[in-house]
C-alpha cells in the first residue's frame, strides 16, 4: 500500500509547474474526501462553494452542516552553516474547527432556478510555537480565521448548461504574538518585551461558476472565486516593554490588508455506473500577497510600520478523486492532490513555513434514512521537508508540516 | 469488503505520516581539528570585558566560553573536554572601575535619554590578586588580559607596573606576559587555540582622540613599554605577534588567528555624528558665521545640519569634514549648553581627524596582512573579524533581530561602546566557528546568540 502512495506522489510532482499558503480546502465533506476536487459534479448543497452553477441541479432543497478538526504540527530544526541541525522544535498541538453550513437547491421541483446560502471558511492558518523558541522575535503565535457568507443564485440555461453566482461577504480575525528584542534586568526568556496584535477583518468578493454536461458520462465545471481583500482597521496593538521604553512602544491601533487570493478552477467528472472519477485543476493567484504590511496609528522611532516581504507566487494544483457507490446506503471516496507552495525560497518565514504538500484523503457516506445523509472524511496532509531561509530576518531552518483532519457532517434533502 | 480494507489501510498510512519531524541531525564532528584542550589568548575583547568593567557575568559570556561550549558538543572524538577555566572575578560590579548600567541620563536643557550610568555598587576588590584555578594543576583556558597589547608581551613587570587587571591573570607579576603565556601552554598542552590580539595596539591612540604617536614611529617610554596612547610600531607588533603564536603552537596545536577590526567603526566613535550641529534659523547661522569672521576664520554655516567646529591636531580651529569622528565620551551638556562645536571648538582629544583616522586604518591593514601571512605560513585558520564588523555596521539580521553597530539600539555592543555584550560575543563565536568549520572541515554547531542578554533596559 505504502509503495503505491509513493508512486502516486512522484507522478503528481512530475506534473508540478511551480498551494498551500493559508488556503483551506475543507468546504465539503465529499469533496474533501476526494482530494478537494468537486467542480464538475454537484454532489450536494456544498456546491454553493465548489461550483454555484451546480446548485440548480440538486434534486431538492438541502440543509447541510459539517465541521472538520484540523490538527496540524510543524517541526523546525535550526540549520546553520555547519550543516548540523539542532534545537528541534514542534508547534504546540492545536485543533482548529472550521465549519460549513449550506442551505439551498432548486426553488421547486424541476425549476430552472436555484437559490442558496453558504457559510464556510476558505482561508485560515494557525500556529503556536514555544514562547522561547529560536524564532520568537519573528513569531510566537499567529492565527488567521475567516468565515465567508455567500448568498447564491443558479440558473439552468439549457439541458447541458447551468450557471451560478454568489456574492461573498468575508469576515475574519488576525492574532499575532511575537517577542520584542528588548529585555529588562532579568534577561531574554525571562522578561522579554512582547507585541500582541488582534484585529477583526472584513472584505467582499464573488464566486461564479458553470457546469456543462458534455455527455451522459462526462461533465465539465468551471469556477472563479474572486480575490477578497480582508481589511483590518482599528486592530489593537499592545506592547509589553521595560518601563524606560514605554514611550517608544505606545499601545495603539493598527490597520492591515490581507489578500485572500482569487482561485480559478476547471474540473472534469466522469461517471460509469456506480463509479465516478473527477479531476480539478486550480490556479490560485497568490501573487496578490506581495508583502505583509501593518500600519500603526501611532509610530515612534522604535515602533515603525511593518513591511515583511512575501512575494508569493501563483500556484497550480491538480486534484483527483474517486467515488464508489457500494449500495443504496453506503458510498466510499478517496482522492489526493499535489498542492505546491506559493512561498518562495528566500522568504520561508516561521509564521507560515509552507512547502509543497501532498494531500491524501478518503471518506464514507451513509444514508440511514430517506433524505438523511451522514458523511465522514479524513484528510492527511504532508509537506515535503523544506530548507527554508527567511533572509529578511536572518532565520534559517528545516521545516516539515503535517496535518491530520477528520471531519463529519450531515445533510437532509427535502 | 476489500474496498473497506483498502480505505482502512490508507487511513493508517495517513495517520502515521501525520507526525512530522524535521530531525535530520548531522552529528557534530571535529574534522581535522583536535579541540580537546582549548586555549584562548587575547585582550579585552577575548576576556569578556564589557560595560567598561571586568565582571563575572561578562567573563562567563565571553566568546571563548561560547566556543568551548559548542566544541564540547562533539561526542565522536576530539571534542573539547572540560572544565573550561577562566580567571573569574567574583562579583558583578566591576574592577578596577565600576561597570556601566543602562539608566536615564538627564541633560542641562531638561531633556533625558537612556544612556550609560556609572554603577554605584561597591567595587569587586578581589581582582587585585591572582586567580587560583580550582583544578589541581592550575589549569587556565582563557588567558586574555584586558587591555593587553601585542607590544606589552615584552614588558617585564607588566602586571606590577602597567596594568592593574593583569594581576588577576598572572602568577608572577614580575615576569613578561610572554613568559606567563608559556607557563599556561606548558600547563594546559593546548591542542587548539584562538588568538585575537592587535586591536588594543591601535585602540589607545583612538580613545585618546589621536593624542599620541600615530605614525608607527613611537619609541618605548620605559624599558620595552610603549605609551598607552601610541600606535604600536609595525615591526614591534610583527615580532611579538610571532612570539605569541610561536608560544601557543609550541605543543603542535592547531588553531585560528582573529584579525584586527577597523576600530573606528565601533559605536564609541560613531555614536555622536560629526554633523550634529543643527541650526534652526538662517539668522543664527549668519550670526555664528559673523562670530567666526571676527575671530579670523571663514566658516560657512547654514540652516539645518552643520559639521561641528573642532580644534584639529595642530590646534587649528576649523570645521570638521564629513567622515571625521567625535568620541562618545564628549560631555553632552557641553554641546547642548556650553556651545561646544558651535561657538567653541570641540577640544582635540574628543576628535579623530582625517589624518588620525588614516594612521589607524593604515596600521590595521598592515597588522592584518601580517596576521594573514602568519596563518598561511603556520597553516592556521584566518578569521576575518574585520569583515564581520563591517557586516555588523551595515546591519545584520539574525534570528529576527537586526543587529548593528548602533550604540545601545544595535544590540551587540555593551554600554562602553567598544566591547561586545553577551549577544555580540556569541555572534563573534559563531563567526569564528564558521571559519573553523570551513578550514578544518569540522561541523561544530553554532549557538543561538539571542539566548544571551543584550542591553538590560531599566
Amino acid at each position: 500500500m505504502k509503495k503505491h502512495v509513493i508512486t502516486a506522489s512522484l507522478l503528481l510532482s512530475a506534473m508540478t509547474t511551480f498551494g498551500g499558503g493559508y488556503q483551506l480546502n475543507l468546504q465539503g465533506l465529499r469533496q474533501m474526501a476526494m482530494g478537494g476536487s468537486g467542480t464538475a459534479w454537484p454532489w450536494d448543497a456544498s456546491t454553493i462553494f465548489y461550483n454555484p452553477g451546480g446548485l440548480t441541479r440538486l434534486k431538492g432543497i438541502q440543509i447541510y452542516a459539517g465541521t472538520a478538526m484540523i490538527m496540524p504540527t510543524t517541526a523546525y530544526g535550526n540549520r546553520d552553516n555547519s550543516g548540523v541541525v539542532s534545537s528541534n522544535e514542534q508547534t504546540a498541538k492545536q485543533t482548529f474547527m472550521p465549519f460549513n453550513l449550506y442551505i439551498g437547491g432548486p426553488v421547486h421541483e424541476d425549476s430552472r432556478i436555484g437559490v442558496g446560502l453558504g457559510i464556510y471558511s476558505p482561508f485560515g492558518t494557525g500556529m503556536k510555537w514555544n514562547d522561547n523558541w529560536m524564532g520568537k522575535y519573528i513569531v510566537q503565535s499567529v492565527e488567521l480565521k475567516t468565515v465567508f457568507f455567500q448568498p447564491t443564485v443558479s440558473y439552468r440555461a439549457t439541458e447541458w448548461l447551468s450557471v451560478g453566482a454568489g456574492f461573498v461577504v468575508g469576515t475574519g480575525s488576525l492574532d499575532m504574538q511575537r517577542a520584542l528584542p528588548v529585555h529588562g534586568a532579568q534577561g531574554p526568556g525571562l522578561d522579554d518585551g512582547k507585541a500582541s496584535l488582534h484585529g477583526n477583518a472584513a472584505g467582499v468578493g464573488f464566486n461564479v461558476g458553470a457546469q456543462i454536461k458534455m455527455s451522459e458520462n462526462l461533465q465539465l465545471g468551471l469556477t472563479y472565486r474572486s480575490q477578497v481583500n480582508m481589511d483590518i482597521d482599528g486592530g489593537a496593538a499592545k506592547f509589553r516593554v521595560p518601563t524606560s521604553l514605554k514611550d517608544s512602544f505606545p499601545g495603539t491601533t493598527f490597520s492591515a490588508r490581507l489578500p485572500m487570493p482569487a482561485v480559478a478552477t476547471a474540473g472534469f467528472g466522469w461517471r460509469r455506473g456506480d463509479f465516478t472519477l473527477q479531476m480539478d485543476f486550480s490556479y490560485t493567484a497568490w501573487s496578490a500577497y506581495d508583502s505583509l504590511r501593518i500600519d500603526f496609528k501611532q509610530t515612534t522611532t522604535s515602533l515603525t510600520n511593518m513591511r515583511a516581504p512575501r512575494l508569493y507566487r501563483n500556484t497550480f494544483t491538480p486534484r483527483l478523486g474517486m467515488h464508489y457507490k457500494i449500495s443504496r446506503v453506503v458510498a466510499l471516496m478517496a482522492g489526493g492532490a499535489y498542492d505546491p507552495t506559493p512561498v518562495v525560497n528566500d522568504i520561508v518565514s516561521p509564521d507560515l513555513p509552507d512547502a509543497d504538500r501532498i494531500v491524501l484523503s478518503c471518506g464514507i457516506t451513509v444514508k440511514p434514512l430517506p433524505g438523511l445523509t451522514i458523511m465522514g472524511a479524513f484528510e492527511g496532509v504532508n509537506s515535503v521537508k523544506r530548507n527554508g531561509e527567511y533572509v529578511y530576518a536572518g532565520f534559517n531552518g528545516v521545516y516539515k508540516t503535517a496535518a491530520a483532519t477528520p471531519a463529519i457532517g450531515l445533510y437532509y434533502s427535502f | 469488503m476489500k474496498k473497506l480494507y483498502t480505505i482502512g489501510a490508507l487511513a493508517t498510512v495517513l495517520f502515521s505520516a501525520c507526525r512530522p519531524s524535521a530531525n535530520v541531525t548531522t552529528p557534530p564532528t571535529s574534522g581535522e581539528a583536535v579541540f580537546t584542550n582549548y586555549l584562548a589568548v587575547g585582550c579585552s575583547f577575548t576576556s569578556g570585558y564589557a560595560d567598561d568593567a571586568l565582571t563575572v557575568s561578562g567573563q562567563l559570556n565571553s566568546y571563548p566560553q561560547r566556543l568551548f561550549e559548542q566544541m564540547e558538543t562533539i561526542k565522536s572524538g576530539n571534542g573539547a573536554t572540560g572544565p573550561f577555566i577562566q580567571p573569574l572575578v567574583t562579583g558583578d560590579n566591576g574592577y578596577p572601575t565600576p561597570k556601566l548600567v543602562a539608566g536615564t541620563k538627564y541633560y542641562c536643557d531638561g531633556t533625558s535619554s537612556i544612556g550609560p550610568v556609572v554603577s554605584t555598587l561597591p567595587l569587586d576588590s578581589n581582582g587585585s590578586w591572582h586567580y587560583t584555578s580550582p583544578v589541581n594543576n592550575g589549569q587556565i583556558n582563557n588567558i586574555a588580559v584586558p587591555f593587553i597589547r601585542v607590544a606589552d608581551y615584552a614588558v617585564a613587570g607588566y602586571a606590577n607596573n602597567n596594568n592593574m587587571l593583569a594581576k588577576r591573570f598572572y602568577y608572577d607579576a614580575n615576569k613578561r606576559p610572554l613568559d606567563e603565556l608559556y607557563s599556561r601552554v606548558f600547563n594546559l598542552h593546548p591542542t587548539f587555540f584562538t588568538v585575537w590580539l592587535g586591536a588594543t595596539d591601535v585602540l589607545g591612540y583612538a580613545l585618546a582622540g589621536g593624542q599620541g604617536n600615530g605614525t608607527g614611529t613611537a619609541t618605548p617610554v620605559l624599558g620595552n613599554y610603549y605609551n598607552q596612547n601610541d600606535i604600536t610600531p609595525f615591526q614591534v607588533f610583527a615580532d611579538y605577534y610571532d612570539s605569541v603564536v610561536t608560544a601557543v603552537s609550541s605543543t603542535s596545536a592547531s588553531g585560528a588567528l582573529l584579525n584586527v577590526p577597523d576600530i573606528t567603526a565601533l559605536p564609541y566613535f560613531t555614536a555622536v555624528p560629526s554633523n550634529g550641529l543643527v541650526i534652526t534659523r538662517q539668522s543664527q547661522a549668519d550670526s555664528l558665521q559673523a562670530l567666526y569672521k571676527s575671530r579670523g576664520f571663514d566658516i560657512v554655516f547654514q540652516e539645518g545640519k552643520n559639521q561641528y567646529v573642532i580644534k584639529d591636531n595642530d590646534d587649528k580651529t576649523r570645521q570638521s569634514v564629513p567622515g571625521e569622528l567625535i568620541l562618545m565620551t564628549i560631555p553632552r551638556d557641553s554641546i547642548i549648553c556650553a556651545g561646544w562645536g558651535s561657538v567653541k571648538p570641540i577640544p582635540k582629544e574628543y576628535v579623530l581627524t582625517t589624518d588620525e583616522l588614516q594612521n589607524i586604518r593604515t596600521m590595521v591593514d598592515k597588522y592584518n596582512e601580517n596576521i594573514r601571512q602568519q596563518c598561511i605560513r603556520r597553516k592556521l585558520a584566518y578569521v576575518d573579524i574585520n569583515a564581520f564588523m563591517k557586516t555588523l555596521a551595515t546591519g545584520m539580521p539574525y534570528n529576527g533581530i537586526k543587529y548593528s553597530a548602533e550604540y545601545i539600539s544595535g544590540g551587540a555592543f555593551s554600554l562602553d561602546g567598544v566591547h561586545m555584550n553577551a549577544r555580540g560575543n556569541a555572534l563573534i563565536a559563531n563567526y569564528v566557528l564558521n571559519t573553523i568549520n570551513t578550514y578544518y572541515h569540522s561541523t561544530v554547531p553554532l549557538t543561538d546568540a539571542n539566548k544571551y542578554p543584550g542591553v538590560k533596559y531599566p
